[in-house]
């Protein structure tokens, strides 16, 4: 038999481990296989299209995404990791509650088919964190989307409303840009005090 | 475009004849109940008499459970908890003679629990359903392969570590199938062909002198030798023959003062790279057949597993086949994947098996869009008009038949685009190959045939000097002139609208001084705009629907539709499609009804073959109707769907809620409030909500629907709706009411108050069947104009060059739509964005070989096979004007596919106006343009 790991991570918040696994799985195996977590979206199991982007949270680095189909379990192991069932909360009847990005999505009627959604939520969840811990100038905003998200591949959408909603959520949210809402805000207490 | 599919009606009488139970249901029928956020458990989506986002929306962004592909045994009720994994195996060449499998790399423990294989398949009597357009399912030892990518055999593996490790040894590795010598293929027949010759009479209204309409399309006989064209003798098709021949003799030798010009071009097959892989999930256990199919056509589907496997040594009692959301753009409409996810499951030893596709297998087995090698010329007068256009297009049908007579035919009758043609003679081939099938990708064909054409007109354009949208403006179909097949386009055809906007829009007036300027700062780089515009048939002329509406006596309204949602939006748009007959949109609806006990209908669903004196004898018969249901398939959806949802609407508002608002404006001793004004169904409208009539008190729904209900008045609708590029219209005796309605089929259902002899007559469903007392369908003939219904689009793209590698950058784009009435704005942009990136994709990236280094070899997925990106689409300066609808009750139209055809035109007349050079062979990649730079 293959060699095999003693795996353990978090996994949205929950203690997942030991698990006893083959140690060349890949973890999108063991989100859908063993978890069945199966929002994590396989299509091209080569790294290329970003439909199984995943959420990796490092205490120094701050988040970054990894595409689930070729980042194997050894590499997560003891890691800390969100996936797309971790991304929205739940109201008291358990419903789920959407992230601003989900929301953005839903609203700006981003997705159709969504097999890739899940890819551009996490995707977009990171770099919307990125930019708390490095807000960048509004203008740059387009510039930034495009290469967080260029590697996300769509094949309904042609992008644009992904895109779009991104943008209305960076450029809205207090603390994403330098001259953004928290500038203004900033600036108003300022004149107000 | 003859689609196979058939009807839930046809499938029961089957299940019955062979004494099965069967059934086809959505998938949140079967799921297990403690699955989160199932489609349509979020009541977020609408509120506030708001569309807030996709009826779908909140289950599929928060990455729910809703794709075939995310569902495991456990997921569903009554499954076991596990179970087992299946593996095709393809051969990855087509020209030599195989042996058979050496899967010694496995060595024991790794080898499959099951190994299935031609042999084993025959020795159980299992066979591929309609293999002559599925293809069969292995290939026997001792054959050549019929197609590069043919599955052998399918192995099952009982738990998932030794099946991913047994995976993981065989993929890639061609050592496993064993062949013998060189080997040629054996002569086939072409898989169709087809001609559409046209001699238009003086006017382009009035009567032809030949068309296919009026007279006959040619169907020549397809032999091992290949298309046997009839001559000029031919009892049946002689005549048409003369005229093409003429035409084609005029082609030759035009009269003095006109030009003939003309282009050979080649466009290459594509992968409709639907994200989601081919899968499925079977269990067979005790003579009970589960299936959960990721296909685009269910019915087709359940109706074939169901005949494979009854006539097999496996004993069927029971078949329940679960439809997932699934994307297709026209890959999984009826492709032969779901007949191996049943037939693994009859061989997974009880337990349920999953069969799914990796990357690399679905580019080498799903199906592709065929490519074709297409001739156009046109013959101009001294004045720019269009005087003759012919065009032979050859297609490659890959391995196996499939769609490729249909999306042939399509091909060409499209190839005209926007242009009335006074002369025309089409011709189509399809042939087989040793590439993988071709299907019915979106655009079925006229992507391939109308984006030619669009590059050919604009040659001309330089050629003759004179402006491209001038040339266009000159040669314009308009409303009433006919087709090449000699059919009368319906209603007005706005292409011209469209080209006279463009004509002004600063994007193309401004481009000579634009291409200066962007050249003189962007050294190294050339500048180009292109232009193009076309118009999209959609529909199969054999289109049915059911709906069904009711309103509850507090006011709800609840619908069940036979729509499914295969990504385009369908089922929100349904919903609120009945708002402005009712008032508000539907409350509460079940889609993906496939079970219509309302509507107790009977078809032969033969709509493209019952001669006109059959049908007439089959109409006389009210509960007898064409087809019962059509496939689903995105561009179809708006326009058909919507006119039942539509039919169904008015009618409970006509028929029931209407009388219910007499009753009430007219209570009281002398006749009430209406008596000194009164009114006509003419006069309702709906104003916030509240149904009011001239001066009458406006009424709320909650308020008519507790008096329907009261008095007994009908409170539900069921319709049934066909058409034949024409609406089937019937005469209905309703109440004593006598009413014609652009449906053929009615149910109904009285309120809680109506007698006992009204609710003893509801017996169908609770429903009362009307039958009508008269059917006008459109005439058979109507088979023959190939298409009526169209959408127009055009597509101005600014992109730039780059000198050294002959990289194109696209600067930014502006798309022209008509689509009739939008239902949801939102949707009808985002379809259009999509459209274009994929259209983008065909002119510029996306290219699969043919030969042996084609997909079949198992060898591509996206790190060889380019899908464009954000950053190749103009993502941040694309944009799209949607042209206003004619009124208030102008039809939506089917969309989806003609939005990416004129963005390939432009793309490539761009690229022309930019280097100067006419590029031919699609894609134009960098490396291409960099050969001739
Ligand atoms: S599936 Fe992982 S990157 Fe494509
Ligand atoms: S929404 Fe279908 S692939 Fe992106």
């Amino acid at each position: 038999m293959a060699e095999r790991i003693s795996f353990s991570a978090v996994i949205n918040g929950q203690k997942v481990g030991p698990m006893d696994l083959p140690h060349d799985l890949m973890m999108v195996e063991l989100l859908q296989e063993y978890l069945n977590l199966t929002g994590t979206r396989l299509s091209c199991g080569q790294g290329v299209c970003s439909a199984c982007t995943i959420i990796v949270d490092d205490a120094e680095k701050g988040s970054y995404t990894v595409p689930a189909c070729v980042t194997g379990v050894a590499w997560l192991n003891g890691k800390s990791v969100r996936t797309i069932e971790g991304i929205a909360g739940r109201d008291e009847q358990g419903g789920p509650v959407p992230s601003p990005i989900q929301r953005a999505f839903l609203e700006h009627f981003s997705f159709q088919c969504s097999y890739c959604t899940p890819g551009f939520v996490n995707g977009a969840t990171v770099l919307v964190e990125r930019l708390q811990r490095q807000p960048i100038a509004s203008d740059q905003v387009e510039a930034a989307i495009l290469e967080a998200l260029d590697r996300h591949i769509c094949r309904c959408t042609g992008y644009v409303r992904y895109y779009q909603a991104v943008r209305d959520v960076i450029l809205s949210t207090p603390g994403l840009t330098t001259d953004g809402p928290q500038f203004d805000m900033v600036a108003r207490q300022e004149v107000t005090q | 475009m003859p689609h196979l599919d058939i009807s839930r009606r046809r499938f029961l009488a089957a299940a019955a004849a062979l004494g099965i139970t069967a059934a086809v249901r959505p998938l949140g029928q079967a799921q297990a109940a403690m699955m989160p956020s199932v489609v349509g458990q979020d009541p977020g989506w609408f509120s506030g008499g708001r569309l807030r986002y996709r009826r779908d929306g909140m289950a599929k962004v928060t990455g729910s459970k809703v794709f075939s592909i995310d569902i495991r045994a456990c997921d569903l009720d009554g499954w076991p908890q596990t179970q087992s994994h299946g593996l095709t195996l393809h051969v990855p060449r087509a020209d030599r003679v195989y042996l058979g499998l050496d899967l010694s790399v496995l060595e024991p423990d790794l080898m499959p629990d099951v190994l299935i294989d031609a042999a084993r398949v025959a020795a159980d009597k299992v066979a591929m359903p309609e293999a002559s357009f599925y293809g069969d399912f292995f290939l026997a030892e001792g054959q050549v392969p019929p197609m590069m990518g043919q599955p052998v055999a399918l192995g099952i593996w009982h738990d998932y570590e030794r099946f991913r490790a047994a995976r993981k040894k065989l993929q890639f590795r061609t050592e496993i199938f064993r062949f013998g010598d060189h080997a040629d293929q054996p002569a086939r027949a072409p898989y169709g062909a087809a001609r559409y010759v046209r001699v238009g009479g003086d006017d382009p209204r009035g009567r032809d002198r030949f068309s296919s309409m009026q007279d006959t399309v040619i169907w020549p006989d397809l032999t091992t030798d290949g298309v046997q064209w009839p001559g000029p003798e031919h009892p049946a098709f002689g005549d048409a023959m003369r005229h093409a021949d003429e035409i084609r003799d005029v082609m030759e030798n035009p009269p003095e003062g006109w030009r003939v010009f003309s282009g050979q071009f080649s466009s290459q097959s594509v992968d409709p790279a639907a994200m989601e892989m081919e899968n499925g999930l079977g269990w067979y256990d005790d003579g009970k057949l589960h299936v959960v199919g990721a296909t685009q056509s269910p019915y087709s589907a359940a109706h074939h597993i169901m005949d494979m496997v009854s006539d097999s040594n496996f004993s069927l009692d029971d078949l329940d086949f679960v439809t997932g959301y699934t994307v297709g753009y026209g890959q999984k409409e009826h492709q032969p994947f779901p007949y191996y996810v049943a037939l693994a499951a009859l061989y997974g030893q009880g337990r349920p098996v999953r069969l799914m596709l990796d990357r690399w297998q679905h580019f080498q087995f799903a199906l592709k869009r065929h490519p074709f090698s297409i001739r156009t010329a046109f013959a101009v007068d001294s004045e720019g008009h269009f005087q003759i256009m012919t065009c032979d297009a050859i297609g490659d049908g890959g391995g196996v038949m499939n769609f490729s007579p249909s999306v042939g035919t399509v091909a060409v009758t499209a190839a005209q685009s926007i242009y009335y043609l006074p002369k025309s003679d089409l011709s189509v081939e399809v042939h087989p190959s040793t590439g993988v099938t071709s299907g019915s990708m979106r655009g079925y064909g006229t992507l391939q045939t109308m984006a030619t054409t669009e590059m050919l007109v604009d040659e001309i354009a330089t050629e003759m000097n004179i402006d491209p949208v001038d040339l266009r403006r000159r040669n314009v179909i308009k409303s009433g002139m006919k087709n090449t097949q000699g059919a009368v386009p319906s209603g007005h055809l706005r292409a011209a609208e469209i080209l006279d906007l463009v004509a002004a829009d600063p994007l193309w007036t401004d481009r000579a001084e634009r291409k200066r300027r962007f050249e003189q700062e962007n050294p190294g780089k050339r500048f180009g705009v292109g232009f193009a515009a076309v118009q999209k048939d959609f529909g199969t002329g054999a289109e049915a629907a059911v709906v069904q509406l009711e309103v509850t006596p507090e006011g709800r309204l609840q619908m069940r539709h036979v729509a499914a949602e295969i990504g385009a939006g369908a089922t929100t748009s349904q919903m609120l499609v009945a708002e402005p007959f009712l008032g508000r949109p539907v409350d509460e609806v079940e889609f993906s009804v496939q079970d219509w006990p309302q509507m107790p209908l009977h078809t032969q669903d033969e709509p493209y073959t019952t001669s006109q004196e059959d049908e007439d004898r089959l109409a006389l018969d009210p509960t007898w109707v064409p087809r019962f249901t059509s496939p689903r398939s995105a561009s179809n959806s708006a326009y058909y769907f919507t006119h039942a949802t539509q039919q169904a609407a008015q009618m409970l508002l006509r028929i029931g809620l209407w009388p219910a608002a007499l009753s009430i404006w007219g209570e009281g001793a002398s006749g009430g409030q209406m008596r000194p004004e009164p009114v006509s169904i003419d006069d309702a409208q709906w104003r916030d909500g509240r149904l009011v009539a001239r001066s009458m008190e406006p009424l709320t729904l909650e308020r008519l629907a507790a008096r329907a209900h009261r008095d007994g008045h009908i409170t539900g609708v069921c319709v049934h709706t066909f058409n034949r590029w024409a609406w089937a219209e019937a005469d209905f005796d309703i109440d004593g009411q006598k009413i014609r309605a652009p449906i053929d089929a009615l149910s109904v259902r009285w309120g809680q108050g109506a007698s006992a002899s009204r609710k003893a007559s509801m017996t169908d469903g609770g429903y009362a069947f009307i039958p009508r007392s008269k059917a006008f369908y459109p005439p058979v003939q109507r088979n023959n104009a190939g298409t009526v219904y169209y959408a127009p689009c055009a597509s101005l793209i600014e992109l730039a060059v780059s000198t050294g590698s002959g990289k194109v950058e696209v600067l930014q784009h502006k798309t022209w739509l008509e689509c009739g009435t939008q239902i949801v704005p939102e949707l009808v942009s985002g379809q259009m964005q999509g459209g274009l990136a994929m259209g983008i994709g065909h002119a510029l990236y996306e290219e699969l070989p043919t030969g042996a280094e084609g997909p079949g070899n198992g060898t591509w997925n996206y790190s060889r096979y380019h899908l464009p990106r954000a950053s190749e689409v103009g993502v941040w300066t694309q944009t799209g004007h949607v042209l206003p609808a004619l009124s208030d009750d102008d039809p939506p139209k089917g969309m989806a596919e003609v939005v990416m055809i004129p963005i390939a035109g432009a793309c490539i007349n761009a690229i022309a106006h930019a280097t100067g050079h006419r590029f031919y062979q699609m894609p134009v990649t960098a490396e291409r343009i960099k050969e001739v730079l």
